[in-house]
């Protein structure tokens, strides 16, 4: 990365800090989690005999869950003080909540794959596909820790619901699991990291700068805001 | 279907007809199955006692005599006890689909009797500091979980268990399988009243808290109510120390706390994720860990700070490893060994770093107070902190000596713990009642050590923070300036 120049930041060390937990406690879910799917498999009875057993793997499991959901309590936490201490906005151009205008750069974006509009759509702080990989994450972690505890403790949450909601629970947390797999490590990982501009890797959402090429090139209607007002960016996002 | 499917399924037909009525034993309705003599394998053979069934055969040959008090009878002397264990016992018993052989390892032989009781350890493990408020490592589990009142201290094998006689001397039965009820603590009154004979304090003292760690093995509770202003006044202390880092301007510029937050900690993840962070490695083995500062300052000063520093780290070290074994794997004999107070090695190092402690303290007392070199000044802070650590480690040695006296601990293990057992002799001199006042010594030693911890933003001792602190944070500034 280019050292001089203007350099944005675009994260701030709270939301690194929360990727990089999530990041590593999402990889050992996935793959303490399909171990215990696919116990018959010869890949996973070999990892499984590495990490002690199917037992210890459901307590890895069980612990790594705990430590990813905490992250999600701690977002919570933020938004509450961006919200009540930082008397931050949820909507508007610099927002992550889906507006009316992804429908358009989406459609845009398309035209411009197939080659029916000369440039790229400008695109503000977060693209739709930046929205889509948070919102993915966030409704999935919810949904997955959810059936996630209804199969950890299922003698109480049968105390008071029926015991088909274990059935449903497992099937949901298998195959949401499973969708999340898909979408975060080959479409995420994608998008984010082999692009063309970026590949080997995107380094933004580990140092939380980016450098104002990259800034202009992708995320220009914010690049031009921040020009406008002048004052560098801070790593604000709902 | 096909030609095949056709001659396929005409065969199957064919083949469920028959088999059944020549493929297997045929019972004859209305028959009674002729009784068979006994074999000697029908009794004495292993059930499968991992079954239900298995229990059930295996608890069926027990009762067959233990159920019936006539037919169980055993003779303890002159006297007549019963072994009889009623069925009904059982019924709402944790224990009711467990085979009486799973406890009773050793009983079913010949002759018929048991030389080591039930066998509770082969299913559960010892209790931790938490469940037992001491673990209680040399009583017996029967001892506090049985119904019955009668305890012994077993002076040959140094444990408390439960007592084969009664307090008229009468051989008492102890077949009553009814476990005491351990919800609260008064079945704790068993052993810790004021006079017993079985060395248990007079009293019933809470478990030790999770701020007891830094020197003993511990359980992550709170322990007793008096840590909780404790901690409060220490959280207090810590809240206003660091709301004063933050307070003043950054470089003439006023920033709100946000920004100071946001600045400070973006600096830290630009040097964590940097090769500076070798240069910060460096610091803390060096000026941190090693104290090479103090060493260039004076190596009286270094073997002073380091009798007390040292000490204290290695207790805490081997507590935490003491808590991470023991909750990981309770029955393993490193676990055992590690929360074990008579434990050769714990009470031998255990001592040991007291003893620097208590040194390094009186050095450093002397240093003041004797010999009065004109760079040290003695201020009014470095007083209490001395007082204070004096005191704790005083107390603590003189509570180890107490519980060796009253527990009657044998030479070995009690002498590993070499200054606690010499204060246990130094006790025989002093008729006090130590069962008595061991309760009293203990929560003095605890209410020191909660002082401490009340103490520890405000004093002298809040340099175990800020001191690491400022010497991480310092050098980065000190490397700035030199590449500016």
């Amino acid at each position: 990365m280019q050292a001089n120049g203007v350099r944005y930041q675009r994260f701030s060390v709270l939301h690194r800090i929360l990727h990089f937990i999530v990041m590593l406690g999402f990889t050992v879910l996935a793959a303490t989690g399909l171990t215990l799917a696919f116990s018959g498999n010869f890949a996973a009875r070999a990892f499984a005999s590495v990490l002690g057993g199917a037992a210890a793997l459901a307590g890895w499991h069980k612990w790594f869950a705990v430590i990813t959901y905490s992250c999600v309590i701690v977002h919570g936490l933020w938004f509450i003080y961006y919200k009540s201490v930082l008397k931050g906005k949820l909507t508007g151009p610099h927002s992550i909540a889906p507006s009316r205008r992804d429908v358009g750069e989406f459609a845009h974006h398309l035209r411009f794959v197939i080659g029916r509009s000369k440039t790229p759509p400008r695109f503000e702080r977060f693209t739709y596909l930046e929205k889509i990989d948070y919102w993915a994450v966030f409704v999935g972690m919810n949904t997955m820790g959810l059936t996630g505890l209804l199969l950890w403790f299922p003698e109480f949450f049968s105390s008071f619901l029926p015991g088909f909601f274990v059935n449903i629970a497992r099937i949901l947390h298998f195959f949401e699991a499973l969708l999340a797999i898909v979408i975060k490590f080959i479409i995420h990982g994608g998008m984010a990291h082999f692009r063309p501009s970026v590949y080997p890797g995107d380094s933004t959402i580990f140092s939380g700068k980016t450098t104002e090429a990259k800034m202009k090139a992708e995320h220009p209607l914010e690049w031009e805001r921040l020009k406008g007002s002048e004052a560098p960016a801070a790593g604000e996002k709902p | 279907m096909n030609r095949y499917g056709w001659i396929g399924l005409g065969i199957a037909t064919v083949l469920l007809a028959i088999v059944p009525k020549y493929g297997y034993p045929f019972v004859e309705e209305g028959r009674e199955p002729r009784p068979r003599p006994l074999v000697c394998l029908d009794c004495h053979r292993q059930r499968n006692i991992e079954t239900n069934e298995g229990v059930a055969a295996a608890n069926a040959f027990c009762t067959d005599c233990h159920a019936h008090a006539d037919k169980s009878l055993r003779l303890a002397g002159t006297a007549r006890i019963q072994l009889n264990v009623p069925a009904d016992l059982f019924t709402n018993d944790p224990h009711r689909f467990i085979a009486c052989v799973r406890c009773h390892t050793d009983v079913a032989r010949s002759p018929h009797l048991s030389l080591i009781g039930s066998q509770c350890r082969s299913c559960h493990p010892v209790h931790g500091e938490r469940q037992a408020h001491d673990p209680h490592l040399r009583v017996d589990c029967q001892a506090c979980h049985f119904a019955s009142s009668f305890i012994v201290l077993d002076r040959d094998l140094n444990r408390v268990r439960l007592s084969r006689f009664n307090d008229q001397a009468q051989p008492v039965s102890l077949s009553d399988h009814r476990v005491a009820a351990t919800k609260d603590f008064s079945f704790c009154r068993k052993c810790h009243f004021s006079g017993n004979a079985v060395g248990a304090p007079g009293s019933v003292l809470p478990a030790k808290s999770f701020v007891c760690l830094a020197c003993h093995p511990a359980s992550l509770s709170l322990g007793h109510w008096m840590f909780v202003p404790a901690l409060l006044i220490f959280g207090l202390g810590v809240f206003s120390m660091v709301s004063f880092w933050f307070k003043g301007s950054v470089r003439e510029e006023q920033l709100s706390l946000h920004d100071k937050v946001a600045s400070g900690s973006d600096h830290i993840w630009q040097t964590v994720f940097s090769r500076r962070v070798w240069d910060k490695a460096r610091i803390f083995l060096l000026d941190v860990a090693l104290q090479r500062r103090i060493l260039q300052e004076s190596v009286k000063r270094w073997s002073i700070h380091s009798l007390i520093y040292y000490a204290f780290l290695c207790r805490l070290i081997l507590s935490l490893f003491a808590l991470i074994v023991y909750n990981i794997v309770p029955g393993s004999s490193l676990a055992l060994a590690l929360i074990d107070k008579n434990h050769w090695m714990v009470s031998f190092i255990y001592d040991f770093l007291g003893l620097c402690i208590l040194l390094g303290i009186i050095f450093a007392a002397v240093q003041r107070y004797v010999i009065r070199p004109p760079h040290v000044l003695s201020a009014e802070q470095d007083n209490i902190a001395l007082i204070i650590i004096g005191l704790l480690v005083l107390s603590g040695f003189v509570l180890e000596g107490a519980r060796i006296w009253i527990t009657q601990t044998p030479f070995d293990p009690a002498a590993f713990a070499f200054l606690g057992y010499g204060i246990s002799r130094l006790l025989l001199f002093l008729p006090a009642a130590w069962q008595d006042a061991y309760g009293s010594l203990w929560y003095i030693h605890a209410g020191v050590w909660a002082v401490f911890i009340a103490y520890l933003p405000f004093g002298k001792l809040k340099h175990m923070f800020t001191t690491p602190l400022s010497l991480m944070l310092g050098s980065s500034e000190k490397k700035q300036e030199a590449v500016h």
